[in-house]
C-alpha cells in the first residue's frame, strides 16, 4: 500500500499561465505546454513563451502520462508538512516517452513516486496516477514504477559496490 | 595583462559572529558589518558614497543602513539574489566608479537565514505546518521537493550515476572545509572530521547527509570596493581585482530540468573570459574559493570552471587535493559547510584575508601579517596567496566568478 500524503496540508494556488492544466489533473490527463509556432514543449507550465522560438502563441499537449526515470532523490527529513508521514519518500525527475524532438530536446517532468526508494532506479519505467485531495478543484498527480529493466541504476546498490563505471 | 588589471581594489571587509540565532534584526547586523568593514579599511561614514546589496526578501535596505550610520550616499541598489550575486555586484561596483557613479562602494549581505526565512520554505521551528503553493511552488511543494538540497540531489544524483563515483567524494570536500575551520576562530563547526564521519552522518535527502549541507546562519557580512589610486592610501595591502563573469547563465534555463546534462552548470559559460580578463591560467591559481552550500556544489564548480575535466571531479579531490598545504586549497575559512552560510559572500572576505596576508587565525601577529605557518597551534594563512579564483553558485544554471590579486602577483 503506497504511503499516503496528507493533502489538507497544502494548498495549491492556480494562476492565469496554469490554472488549465490543473484542470487537466482534474480531469486525469497529463498536459505539457507546447508551442503552436514550432511544436517546442516543456514544462512546468509557469513559463509562458516558447524557449526555442519566443512565441506566445501557446498551446497544449496531453501526454501518455508515461516515460522513464532520468534522476530520482530520497526525502528522509520532512520540510512541507503534508508529507511528514510519507518520509521516506521518492521524488523524481521523470522524461517524458512522447516528448522528445527531432532535435534531441526532451521534457522532463518532476513528480512523488508511490514507491519504496529501495525500488527506485534510474531507467525505470514510470506512468502517472491522480490523488484527490480535500479541496474538489485541485487532483495531484503521482507516479508509480510500472516495470523492471536490466542495467537499471539504484543509489544503494551503487554506494555498496564502491561505485562504477561512467554511464554518460 | 588582463583588461582589468590592478584598476580596481577590495579595500576593506567585515562581519558579524555566526549566530544561531542573533535574536537581532537584519539592519542591526548590517550595520555592525559595514561599520567593521569601514575600520578595517580605515575609512569614515563620509568616505562612503555608493552601497549596494542582495537579499531574497529577507533583509533590510542599503538606505536603512545608510540613514543608521550617516552615510550620505551618490547611489544605492538592493537586488534580489542569493548566491552568485556577491561576484556579480562587484561587477556592478567596478562599472559605478568607471562611470563616475560612484567613489567607494559597500556591498552586504544580512539575513537571519535560520531564525528569520529558511530556505525551502521551512519555518523557524521545522516543517511548513499547511503550506500555501503559488508561483514556481505549484510545481515543486505538491510532491515535496523544495528546499535546496532537494533540488540540488536531483543533480547529484545523475552525476553519481552518469560518472560512477561515490559520495566519498563528497566527503572529501566536507573534511577539507571541516579542516579549514578547525583554524578559523569565527567558524561555527571547528571539530575535525573524516571520511567516514561523514558517511555514517544521517541522510537529509539521498544522496546527500547531514554532513553535505552547510550551515543555516543569522549573520551580516560587507566588503568595500574603490580604485587602485584611493586604495593605495588605506589601511591594508590592496586586493586587486582581476576578472570574472557575473550571474552566468546556461542555455534552456528554465528551471524544469529538461537540460541534456542535468549537472552541466552555468560555469561552463564563464571561466574562459574570466581567466582572460585576468590574464591567467589554471597553473596560476593559488587557491581558490568554491561555493559549498552542499559538498556537491563544490565538486561539480571545478568541472565547470576547468579546473579538471567532465566527470573527474571525484578523482581530482580524493587525498585531500583542497586541503591546506595541498594543491589546490578552497574555502579557507571552513565555508557555508562549517563556518557558517551567507549566500557566498564571506568566500570572498576570506580571499581578500589571505591575500592580503592576515587571515585572522591564532598567530598573534596576524594583523600585521606575522603567520607561523604551523596548522597544529592554528594558522590558517597560506604561505603563497597571491592569485584566488572564487566560483559561486546560485543554482544549476547561473554562476559567478572572481579573481582575485595580493599585491604580489
Amino acid at each position: 500500500m503506497p504511503k499516503t500524503i496528507d493533502y489538507s496540508k497544502l494548498r495549491i494556488i492556480p494562476d492565469f499561465d496554469t490554472q488549465e492544466w490543473w484542470e487537466g489533473t482534474r480531469q486525469h490527463k497529463y498536459l505539457v505546454r507546447r508551442c503552436n509556432q514550432c511544436g517546442h514543449k516543456w514544462f512546468p507550465p509557469l513559463f509562458p513563451a516558447c524557449g526555442k522560438c519566443a512565441s506566445m502563441d501557446i498551446g497544449w499537449f496531453e501526454t501518455a502520462g508515461k516515460g522513464v526515470i532520468h534522476s530520482y532523490v530520497v526525502v528522509t527529513q520532512p520540510i512541507v508538512g503534508a508529507f511528514i508521514g510519507t518520509v521516506p519518500y521518492v521524488v523524481a525527475v521523470i522524461e517524458l516517452d512522447d516528448c522528445k524532438e527531432a532535435d534531441g530536446t526532451v521534457t522532463r517532468v518532476a513528480g512523488v513516486l508511490t514507491d519504496e526508494d529501495s525500488e527506485a532506479a534510474i531507467g525505470l519505467p514510470v506512468e502517472v496516477i491522480y490523488e484527490a485531495t480535500n479541496d474538489p478543484k485541485i487532483v495531484m498527480p503521482r507516479w508509480r514504477i510500472t516495470g523492471r529493466v536490466a542495467g537499471a541504476w539504484n543509489f544503494d546498490e551503487h554506494e555498496a559496490r564502491g561505485g562504477g563505471s561512467r554511464n554518460s | 595583462m588582463g583588461a582589468l588589471t590592478d584598476k580596481y581594489c577590495i579595500v576593506g571587509v567585515g562581519e558579524t559572529p555566526h549566530m544561531r540565532p542573533s535574536n537581532r534584526t537584519t539592519l542591526s547586523m548590517a550595520c555592525e558589518a559595514v561599520s567593521k568593514a569601514m575600520a578595517d579599511a580605515g575609512l569614515k561614514p563620509s568616505d562612503i558614497d555608493g552601497m549596494t546589496s542582495y537579499q531574497a526578501g529577507d533583509s533590510t535596505t542599503s538606505a536603512h543602513v545608510a540613514t543608521s550610520l550617516g552615510i550620505r550616499l551618490n547611489y544605492c541598489l538592493d537586488i534580489l539574489g542569493g548566491g552568485s550575486s556577491t561576484e556579480a555586484l562587484v561587477a556592478h561596483a567596478i562599472g559605478l566608479l568607471e562611470a563616475g557613479y560612484a567613489k567607494v562602494i559597500v556591498c552586504f549581505r544580512s539575513m537571519n537565514g535560520r531564525s528569520g526565512r529558511r530556505m525551502g520554505g521551512q519555518v523557524p521551528g521545522g516543517p511548513i505546518p499547511v503550506a500555501t503553493a503559488e508561483g514556481d511552488n505549484q510545481f515543486n511543494m505538491g510532491w515535496g521537493w523544495t528546499t535546496p538540497a532537494q533540488r540540488f540531489g536531483m543533480s547529484a544524483m545523475r552525476y553519481l550515476h552518469d560518472t560512477g563515483c561515490t559520495t566519498r567524494a563528497f566527503a572529501e570536500i566536507a573534511v577539507a572545509h571541516r579542516y579549514h575551520a578547525s583554524l578559523n576562530p569565527k567558524a561555527r563547526l571547528r571539530t575535525p572530521i573524516t571520511i567516514e564521519d561523514h558517511q555514517r552522518s544521517r541522510w537529509v535527502v539521498k544522496p546527500f547527509r547531514l554532513l553535505d549541507c552547510c550551515q543555516e546562519t543569522d549573520v551580516s557580512a560587507a566588503i568595500i570596493v574603490t580604485s587602485r589610486e584611493r586604495a593605495y592610501d588605506l589601511r591594508h595591502p590592496p586586493v586587486f581585482i582581476k576578472g570574472g563573469y557575473a550571474r552566468t547563465m546556461t542555455e534552456n534555463p528554465g528551471w524544469n530540468y529538461s537540460r541534456p546534462v542535468l549537472h552541466y552548470v552555468a560555469g561552463n559559460y564563464g571561466w574562459k573570459r574570466a581567466f582572460g580578463m585576468a590574464g591567467i591560467s589554471h597553473s596560476d591559481v593559488d587557491f581558490i574559493s568554491c561555493y559549498d552550500a552542499f559538498t556537491f556544489t563544490t565538486l561539480i564548480q571545478l568541472e565547470a570552471n576547468g579546473f579538471c575535466r567532465p566527470g573527474e571531479a571525484g578523482e581530482f579531490v580524493k587525498g585531500g587535493r583542497l586541503q591546506i598545504d595541498h594543491e589546490l586549497p578552497s574555502n579557507l575559512s571552513g565555508g557555508h559547510l562549517s563556518e557558517g552560510y551567507t549566500h557566498g559572500i564571506q568566500m570572498v572576505i576570506e580571499n581578500v584575508r589571505q591575500l592580503r596576508h592576515r587571515a585572522d587565525d591564532a598567530c598573534p601577529g596576524w594583523a600585521e601579517g606575522k603567520h607561523t605557518y604551523d596548522r597544529q597551534a592554528g594558522c590558517r594563512q597560506l604561505k603563497r596567496a597571491r592569485i584566488c579564483c572564487g566560483m559561486a553558485w546560485g543554482y544549476e544554471n547561473m554562476a559567478s566568478c572572481l579573481v582575485l590579486g595580493g599585491v604580489m602577483s
